[in-house]
């Protein structure tokens, strides 16, 4: 029998051959499959690793209250720990500690300052006078922030001595010596100072006494002398940053598991040595990212490398079909010489594996090849995963499995021996069963895929591998049954004509017994070239409109630290474009607080700019400036003009012989809209003015509410954490507040009060009512929550002096009650906004069970805002997957201020249409665009596989169904020989023979081409956009639209025909020009 | 019924054909010489591998000799092109042959029509046409039929009302008979025969079965590429005389050929 195969291989070798060829395909897809899944898929992990922020992959410890004696060695516990949790990379440890505060007694108020200890200040700080302090001075040495060396006067070599901890245990003080004067670099921690590196807050409460104190510092020390120097730490914290810069994926998933680890082994190391401990990192989620990222490429991958396989499969068994077919009569004179059904099995096996081994054999290095070249194409290089050739043991295993299962498919048709009849029945309904079978399979596939859980973590099962395989054969296997009929169609008409090529053509595809091998070969090649390409661009669309939703505008700059005024206007010189402050942060809405780990999600920015900002894909054919329109106030505020540089004053006044005092909070707002507080020291109302510094720091800038706190004074002034009083007062005291603003008045204003009572009419200030789009000023006074009944009557007055202009507020204030009771009156430059509109995403509409028209309170910070659900969009920008609430930044703030809530939140920069994106070295924070978040989605280390390999699908379709086209039409034509040599003999020239095969294979071509690109669009449409996940594996948001790009499509449509034409001319030509009397020698 | 010119309508001089070259070569036909005369028919026996089949081909301009001349009703076959080849074809010479030639989509009537449809004759014209030759050939009631529903008398008999749809000088029939038992045979060939003298056709049949013969009105014995002519035998008792000086037809004393 091995003779026999043998002989018959030297025979047959270019059928051997053309099988071989087709039987690589499938394998080598595999192959490379199987590399992408294996060593592309570690080294993505890895890539991502090597590429992750500081701020993704740093571990942070924080412990809070350390006594004096404790903190080195928590200190060095912490950084064992640390360390060890993340070995075996090379780590880097920060450490950063300030003390509790002291009493500042050399203050000349009642103050209270702290130490400080940075690790690598240099790195951090810019020096601007003197030096850096040396380890183990005595007195210890400083440098301080140069905002608190002007407000204390401090220079090099100035000696300040800090008074006791304020503890319950304090010690004797300590002083210290100025060596120099440093300005804090934003980006490098200085947001978690206590005082923010703000150096200095004339109202820091820190719960200890009823009034506000001021507060100086940093002084920063040497890092070593604060351990070791004895002072109580409030807080420490050491940051850890592995070098990840050559990671292994083993290593990592062993970090992973240490880090989520980390903080129950820090407790337990330190014990009661701290009152808090803590690790914080985003290293585990990171990397678990990862991982699902990897898992959502991986089902793709192999979604396509079952497409593969099914396409191969279907190849090799029209192969091996046509092979039995041509050796239909040697089949049957070796069983007439009695070689049985055993044998010719037999030799059939030899015959396939030895196709497995040399298909292994040539798709090995095939796939090596091809792998390597893919990963040297965009967007596999971009991501950084262009791999030289390589070979592994999963790649050698999937290649050799799948040959061996391909030669199975090919051994099949060589078992049957031709018979007609009964079996060709069975065959048929057997078919028809199978294609039954298929389509109730593919309906299960996409049922489940259309069920498939929204959120993420969902395990990669075989339903999401196979459905697209599924659906694409089962719509090629019912279409191709459509295509038959068609064909009757095309005949019935061509009867009529009058020549004989037509008809012959015609009759001859629509009724040979066709090979439905072929015709699926075909369809199912076509299919899955046109679903490759469309699910790719559904892909990329999906993957642009969720970066475009997550982004939420053009580019975000989430900040480090809390705005400063004036910081949009720096903003918007660097980029250019429309500047927005920008709210993003978790809030409370009444006594729901979500998920858990995911909060409701507030985001504020200015909608009046909703179409210039805001970015994503909205539903029912609505524009954000429609949006926008519902969210937005009805005008501007005008507030007062406080010029760069003016001057403020505050004097006031109360009657009565308890004294007050007011902490004045101004409310600012820049020309960007951001919203910034100006908070002065307490100010006694003794009549007297008092300058309230700091505050007009930028141009441009807009008075538009303030705050005015009053306080009894208490006596503890001196100590400033001494609650008693000797005696508690009563009754009440009329106050009257005037603030001035320098250099700003005209005219006259107006007086309005509200609450209580009102006190006169309006008049009309031209010199405040500047400002696009502002109405004219017109201030309302408040009392704020929580207790607005300690304040009677309050009122407003904005008169325009030669002076400047003067914000005269007026209020009685009720001293019964507890001293520390709210007694806050609140002027503002609008009238209160009443609900906020918002507009709620489908999800927290779902959730919160809001909808349009509702009304619900949202906590926002400390303070309750409530709101009107106006408008129920699919998400909200920059918060795509979460139940998120959008509205407008001025009315919020409005809200906040009206509550008596300055602190209004901002928590990035908005910019929508940037010229430029170099904000980086403004270093405010990480900067997002929505170019780099489509990037990172599309060609991400982690994500560059799905495109790579859906652009390996199309040409390896292409390639199938042309070989098979080929095969099947040089089988055909070798089989029909004779009957072309007749149709010479009756008088068909050569070309009129070549246009009858030509017409007759195109006119079979032409509808499974068509029925293929049918199924290849079905398929997208009602597939592609189930199969589209985010990147963290959930459901992506905005819901995916599917994409027929057309001419990408019309392209391959065009190519795939003439690709047929051209495969099918040439070989209608030999055949042709082979048929001659050669033929018809049958009886000589 | 004659020629072109009044002569034979087939004329075959010193044809030469050979296959291969060399030591291996074959020599298919050897100076073959001979006439036919219109409207009769001719049978042509020889063993197996003699050039029956070659010389056919020659004749109808599926094969080209390597040197000699063809005239079939004037024309020179041998200095015509693939196109005029087949224009004769299609308008002066049909084939007949053993396996039938059938095309196997098509039914009956349209492997009847085929020719016609080349010759781009009007569909009324065409079925008239086609009727006719399958009621002539005893298939009316099949025209609907297509080969593989047919016995192989059937479509032998198919084939032979296609050779004459476009009404041809000269009807070529390769072992017409051979895949037929004798009595289909016997049918056929008498079919053959009759539509020789209904539509005055041409025919040259070659084939093993000598008693075909009986219903040629010529014999021609070809053996080894050489032709060897004998007079043969008409049906009226009249020998036809080759114009061939070296290849004689020549049938046995009892009418059967030696092939």
């Amino acid at each position: 029998m091995l003779r026999l195969v043998a002989r018959r291989a030297r025979a047959q070798w270019p059928l051997l051959a053309a099988l071989l060829a087709v039987a690589v395909v499938g394998p080598t897809l595999l192959g490379i499959c199987a590399l992408l899944l294996t060593r592309t898929a570690e080294q993505a992990l890895e890539t991502a690793a090597s590429r992750t922020t500081s701020d993704q992959i740093d571990v942070t410890a924080y412990t809070v209250t350390v006594r004096g004696e404790d903190a080195r060695s928590v200190a060095d516990d912490t950084r064992a720990v640390l360390t060890s949790a993340l070995a075996p990379f090379a780590t880097t440890t920060a450490a950063r500690a300030s003390s509790v505060m002291r009493s500042f007694p050399d203050a000349g108020a009642p103050a209270v300052a702290y130490l400080s200890g940075v690790e690598d200040l240099p790195a951090r700080t810019q020096l601007a006078e003197g030096r850096l302090p040396r380890a183990g001075a005595v007195p210890a040495e400083s440098v301080v922030l140069e905002s608190t060396a002007r407000r204390l006067g401090l220079k090099a070599g100035s000696r300040v001595r800090l008074g006791r901890e304020l503890t319950d245990d304090p010690d004797e003080g300590i002083e210290v010596r100025v060596t120099g004067i440093v300005r804090a670099l934003p980006g490098t921690g200085w947001e978690r100072d206590p005082l923010a590196a703000t150096g200095h807050d004339p109202a820091y409460r820190d719960g200890r006494s009823a009034q506000p104190v001021h507060a100086y510092g940093p002084f920063i020390v040497d890092l070593a002398d604060l351990l070791g120097g004895g002072s109580v730490l409030d807080r420490l914290e050491i940051t850890a940053h592995p070098d990840l810069s050559a990671p292994d994926v083993r290593d990592l998933d062993t970090v992973t598991q240490a880090v989520l680890g980390a903080d129950r082994r820090l407790g337990r190391t330190l014990g009661d040595r701290v009152r808090i401990q803590r690790v914080a990192s985003l290293l585990p989620s990171t990397l678990l990212a990862g991982h699902e990222q990897q898992r959502v490429t991986t089902a793709a991958v192999l979604a396509v490398a079952a497409i593969g396989l099914v396409l191969t499969a279907t190849a090799l068994a029209l192969a091996g079909r046509l092979s039995a077919g041509v050796r239909g009569d040697e089949t049957v004179l070796l069983s007439a010489l009695g070689v049985g059904r055993g044998q010719l099995a037999g030799a059939a096996l030899i015959e396939a594996g030895v196709l497995a081994v040399l298909a292994t054999a040539v798709a090995i290095p095939a796939s090596s090849a091809l792998h390597a070249g893919l990963t040297q194409l965009p967007p596999m290089d971009g991501a950084g995963l262009a791999t030289p050739f390589a070979v592994n043991a999963a790649q050698v295993l999937s290649v050799a499995g799948g040959a061996l299962a391909l030669a199975a498919v090919l051994v099949v048709p060589s078992l049957r021996t031709p018979a007609a009849g009964v079996r060709g029945r069975r065959e048929l309904l057997a078919r028809s069963g199978a294609d039954l079978l298929l389509v109730a399979l593919a309906a299960v596939g996409w049922w489940q895929l259309r069920d498939q859980p929204a959120g993420s973590g969902s395990p990669i099962d075989a339903v999401r591998v196979l459905a697209p395989a599924l659906l694409l054969i089962a719509g090629s296997a019912v279409t191709l049954r459509l295509v038959w009929p068609a064909l009757r169609g095309v005949e019935r008409l061509a009867v009529r004509a009058r020549g004989f090529m037509v008809p012959l053509a015609a009759f001859e595809a629509a009724r040979r017994p066709q090979a439905v091998a072929a015709g699926l070969l075909i369809g199912l090649g076509c299919a899955a070239a046109t679903y490759g390409i469309g699910f790719d661009a559904t892909w990329q669309r999906s993957q642009q409109d969720q970066a475009d939703l997550a982004v939420g505008t053009d580019l975000a700059l989430t900040l480090t630290a809390p705005p400063a005024a004036g910081q949009g206007g720096r903003v918007g010189a660097a980029v250019g474009g429309e500047v927005s402050p920008a709210t993003d942060r978790g809030v409370a809405v009444g006594q729901w607080l979500g998920g858990a780990g995911d909060p409701p999600r507030l985001i504020a920015m200015d909608t009046t700019r909703a179409e210039a900002l805001l970015r994503g894909r909205l539903n029912d054919g609505r524009t954000w400036n429609d949006v926008g329109a519902a969210l937005a106030p009805p005008e501007r505020a005008a507030g007062v003009p406080v010029p760069a540089g003016a001057a403020l004053s505050l004097v006031g006044k109360a009657t009565g012989g308890t004294p007050l005092t007011v902490t004045p909070r101004l409310l600012l707002q820049d020309v960007t809209g951001l919203r910034t507080p100006c908070t002065g020291a307490p100010i006694p109302l003794d009549g007297k003015a008092h300058r309230l510094p700091d505050c007009a720091t930028a141009e441009g800038l807009r008075l538009v509410a303030v705050s005015l706190p009053f306080a009894i004074a208490t006596g503890n002034v001196g100590t400033g954490y001494s609650n008693f009083l000797d005696e508690l007062p009563a009754g009440d005291s009329r106050v009257a507040v005037t603030l001035t603003v320098a250099g700003t008045g005209t005219g006259t204003g107006t007086e309005t009060g509200a609450g209580t009572g009102t006190e006169a009419g309006a008049e009309t200030d031209a010199g405040t009512g500047a400002g696009r789009g502002s109405a004219e000023p017109s201030w309302t006074a408040t009392s704020a929550g929580p207790s607005p009944g300690q304040l009677g009557r309050p009122a407003v007055a904005l008169t325009g002096t030669s002076a400047g202009t003067a914000l005269k507020m007026t209020t009685t204030v009720a001293l019964k009650g507890p001293p520390d009771a709210a007694r806050t009156l609140v002027a503002t430059a609008f009238p209160a906004p009443g609900p906020v509109p918002v507009a709620v995403s489908a999800r927290f509409a779902a959730e919160a069970g809001a909808r349009r028209g509702s009304q619900l309170d949202l906590t926002v910070g400390l303070a309750r805002v409530q709101v009107g659900v106006a408008e129920v969009l699919p998400a909200v920008p920059s918060a795509p997957n979460a139940a998120a609430v959008l509205a407008d930044f001025d009315v919020l703030s409005r809200a906040l201020a009206v509550s008596g809530d300055f602190d209004v939140p901002v928590d990035a920069w908005w910019v929508g249409r940037p010229v430029r994106a170099d904000v980086a070295d403004l270093r405010l924070g990480g900067v997002t665009t929505r170019a780099s978040e489509t990037a990172r989605l599309t060609g991400g280390p982690l994500r560059a596989g799905l495109p790579a390999v859906l652009r390996l699908l199309v040409p390896a379709a292409v390639l199938l169904m042309l070989a098979g086209i080929v095969l099947h039409v040089t089988f055909d034509l070798r089989a029909r020989a004779v009957e072309v040599a007749r149709l010479r003999g009756l008088g068909m020239t050569r070309r009129e023979i070549r246009t009858v095969l030509l017409g007759q294979h195109v006119g079979i071509l032409l509808p499974l081409l068509a029925a293929g690109a049918v199924v290849g669009a079905l398929a997208t449409r009602l597939v592609a956009p189930l199969l589209v996940r985010a990147d963290t594996g959930a459901a992506p948001v905005p819901e995916v639209l599917p994409v027929w790009p057309w001419a990408a499509e019309a392209v391959l449509l065009v190519g795939l025909l003439a690709g047929c034409a051209l495969a099918v001319s040439a070989v209608v030509v030999v055949q042709a020009r082979r048929a001659d009397a050669a033929y018809l020698r049958v009886a000589s | 019924m004659t020629g072109g010119n009044g002569g034979p309508l087939v004329s075959v001089r010193g044809v030469h054909r050979r296959f291969g070259s060399g030591a291996t070569a074959v020599h298919a036909l050897r100076d073959v010489t001979f006439d036919l005369a219109p409207g009769t028919m001719t049978a042509l026996v020889g063993r197996s591998g003699s050039g029956k089949t070659t010389l056919l081909n020659v004749i109808g301009g599926l094969d080209r000799p390597d040197s000699g001349t063809v005239l079939v009703d004037g024309t020179d076959v041998t200095s015509l092109d693939e196109d005029g080849l087949s224009l004769l074809r299609r308008e002066k010479v049909s084939y007949v042959f053993q396996t039938f030639g059938l095309i196997p989509v098509l039914s009956a009537a349209e492997n009847v029509g085929a020719p016609l449809r080349l010759a781009r004759v009007p569909a009324a014209e065409r079925e008239r046409r086609v009727a006719l030759l399958l009621e002539l050939v005893g298939l009316a009631d099949h025209a609907e039929q297509v080969p593989g529903e047919l016995s192989g008398g059937q479509q032998q008999r198919v084939a032979i009302a296609r050779a004459l749809a476009a009404s041809p000088r000269l009807l070529i029939a390769d072992e017409p008979t051979g895949q037929l038992d004798a009595e289909t045979g016997l049918s056929v060939m008498a079919l053959l025969r009759g539509v020789v003298e209904s539509e005055g056709v041409t025919a040259l049949v070659s084939t093993h079965d000598p008693t075909m013969l009986a219903l040629a009105d010529r014999v021609i014995r070809i053996n080894d590429g050489h032709l060897d002519q004998d007079p043969g035998q008409r049906s009226d008792g009249q020998v036809d005389q080759p114009s061939g000086t070296r290849s004689h037809g020549r049938l046995d004393s009892d009418g059967r050929g030696d092939s």
